[in-house]
């Protein structure tokens, strides 16, 4: 069985060898590799090398197509401040007055920013796995690039104080992420995964969730979807336990769940979404082999008898682990087999 | 004492964020009588209590506190600073000073904002020095501005060897009395010692609740 047939027949909670092991790795893996973040996230062989070796070295189920969290950002225009061994980000906001949206174009995902960069990374991946791996793309969700062109605290006082303006916002940045998500997949993307950290109940309140997220996800999943996209999977770190019953209704299909959420609270909130997590993102940094291989030994205890469960962290991985300290993922779901 | 019921009115609105009738409502006290101290102990602390009960439980989010903390400056600001002479308002000793920034390779603010209003609003001196900041100007500021605390943000686990030389720095300043206290984002996930910081926050509050429990203690 390969890691194309394992993670999808897990998904359609049919047996597997072996549970998938899914660690959201992106930036980590350049350093393994041979690179600087610089690199990875501006070169589109780097990053699919890199991403390659981890996954030759990890031996986990998944491939990233996916630079970092200010892509879109950057392509409709916000400056960026780049880093050698850290992530880019935004230097600052780019509008302040919510009715200047009207004044932003679309972005053309072929030419603007770095999205040419990352749509060639998917293809080099795909070229490489074809159909023996899946190679997730990965997007950001509309509030969280409405964060960046407007600033975080902008934002927050413009839901309360201006929500009509806020709409139109969030219409503009959802439309960037439909176009996006399409050109990934049109370059060889076999699913996509949102992410919305400022979607998160630790950032706004369940209803500000359900009336300005939730329409926009269910939309953008559908579409995806309907253009051939293999699984619908949303990603939002933090407590979730409180938006958690929505993602059904979002079209969600694989949920990523953060530390502060167990197991079996994941799969009883969720229904029959498949589930992907928790292990604490930092551990990877701070703990040994030994002790993630415990941790990740009882996410999998956790999972019980249960289907459609792919064993990951519940959040980004970061940069600074060694690849060393995520290794024990694939061991423990090895000695723990169905 | 006279009671003046409008007080609870009053909290309601800082904690739901209303800022234009939280202002209302306290120069409204002040007209019926209420003195300044009561405004603060009365209403601005205990909507701190409140937003801090809340913040225990799993309904906290950052936009409510957000929100309420633009009120309750809104108040300080537009209300209290007028009846006050500012010596009062702010306590100029370095058990009430805080300097305050963004760790070296990190520019995200919100955190520090929110945590900026929630101590100014509670009488503290609040010093913030910005985004992007070496570990030797939070030093440099924390004895140059007299500070008894160094608040560090941070929302990258990358940011964690910057954030621990402040402590080594202090130590070798010979200031180790001065408290250092981190938070924000991932660093949620760390420890005392894996950052060498002495207190490592889950919230806003909870640097709150230190500060006091520190002065308590001394």
């Amino acid at each position: 069985m390969n890691s194309y047939e394992r993670v999808l027949n897990s998904l359609k909670k049919k047996q597997t060898d072996r549970v998938p092991v899914v660690p959201e790795v992106f930036g980590v893996t350049a350093k393994a590799a041979g690179y600087s973040i610089y690199d990875y996230v501006t070169s589109p062989s780097r990053l699919a090398e890199s991403q390659l070796h981890a996954r030759r070295l990890i031996g986990h189920d998944m491939v990233f197509a996916f630079a970092d969290l200010s892509v879109e950002s950057e392509a409709i225009g916000c400056e960026l401040e780049y880093k050698e061994e850290a992530y880019p980000v935004v230097r600052k906001p780019l509008i302040e007055n919510l009715k200047e949206i009207h004044t932003l174009d679309l972005p053309d995902p072929q030419k603007d920013g770095r999205m040419p960069v990352v749509i060639e990374a998917t293809t080099r991946l795909r070229d490489v796995v074809a159909d023996t791996c899946i190679v997730a793309a990965c997007v950001m969700g509309p509030m969280s690039i409405a964060g960046q062109l407007i600033g975080l605290e902008g934002l927050l006082y413009h839901i309360v104080d201006s929500p009509d303006e806020v709409d139109k916002v969030l219409d503009y940045t959802e439309e960037v992420t439909r176009s996006y998500g399409n050109a990934l997949l049109q370059a060889g993307a076999h699913c996509h995964i949102i992410f919305d950290p400022v979607a998160s109940p630790m950032v706004v309140p369940r209803d500000v969730f359900r009336r300005l997220e939730l329409p926009r996800l269910k939309r953008l999943f559908r579409e995806f979807k309907e253009k051939g996209s293999l699984v619908s999977w949303l990603s939002i770190a933090g407590n979730t336990k409180n938006i958690l019953p929505f993602y059904r209704d979002a079209n969600v299909e694989l949920a990523t769940v953060d530390y502060t959420v167990s197991i079996p609270e994941a799969f009883d909130l969720l229904g029959d979404i498949a589930v992907n997590g928790n292990l604490r993102p930092f551990s990877f940094v701070s703990s040994s082999p030994e002790k993630i291989k415990e941790e990740a030994k009882k996410c999998l205890k956790e999972r019980g008898n249960r289907w459609g469960y792919l064993l990951g962290s519940g959040c980004e991985v970061p940069i600074e682990a060694e690849l060393d300290n995520i290794k024990p993922l694939v061991e423990a779901s090895l000695e723990f087999s169905p | 004492m006279k009671k003046y019921p409008e007080i609870d009115e009053l909290i309601q609105a800082i904690v739901q964020g209303e800022a234009h009738l939280s202002v209302n409502l306290a120069e409204a006290l002040i007209a019926k009588g209420l003195t300044i101290e009561s405004i603060i102990q009365d209403g601005l602390t205990a909507a701190l209590q409140s937003l801090n009960a809340k913040c225990t439980n799993e309904e906290f989010n950052l936009l409510e506190i957000v929100l309420a903390g633009r009120a309750m400056m809104a108040v300080m600001d537009n209300v209290i600073i007028r009846y006050l002479p500012p010596a009062r308002a702010t306590e100029s000793v370095p058990e009430k000073t805080l300097v305050l920034g963004t760790i070296e390779g990190d520019i995200h603010e919100l955190g520090k904002h929110v945590v900026k209003m929630l101590l100014r609003s509670s009488g503290y001196r609040v010093i913030d020095i910005g985004k992007d900041i070496r570990p030797e100007e939070f030093v440099e500021r924390a004895i140059q501005q007299d500070a008894g605390y160094i608040g560090v943000s941070s929302l990258l686990t990358t940011t964690i060897p910057s954030i621990r030389r402040i402590k080594e720095l202090l130590n070798k300043a010979g200031r180790p009395d001065i408290k250092v206290i981190a938070g924000g984002g991932a660093i949620q996930q760390t420890s005392r010692d894996d950052l060498n910081v002495d207190f490592v926050a889950q919230s806003a509050f909870d640097i709150l609740n230190y500060l006091k429990n520190l002065q308590d203690e001394g």
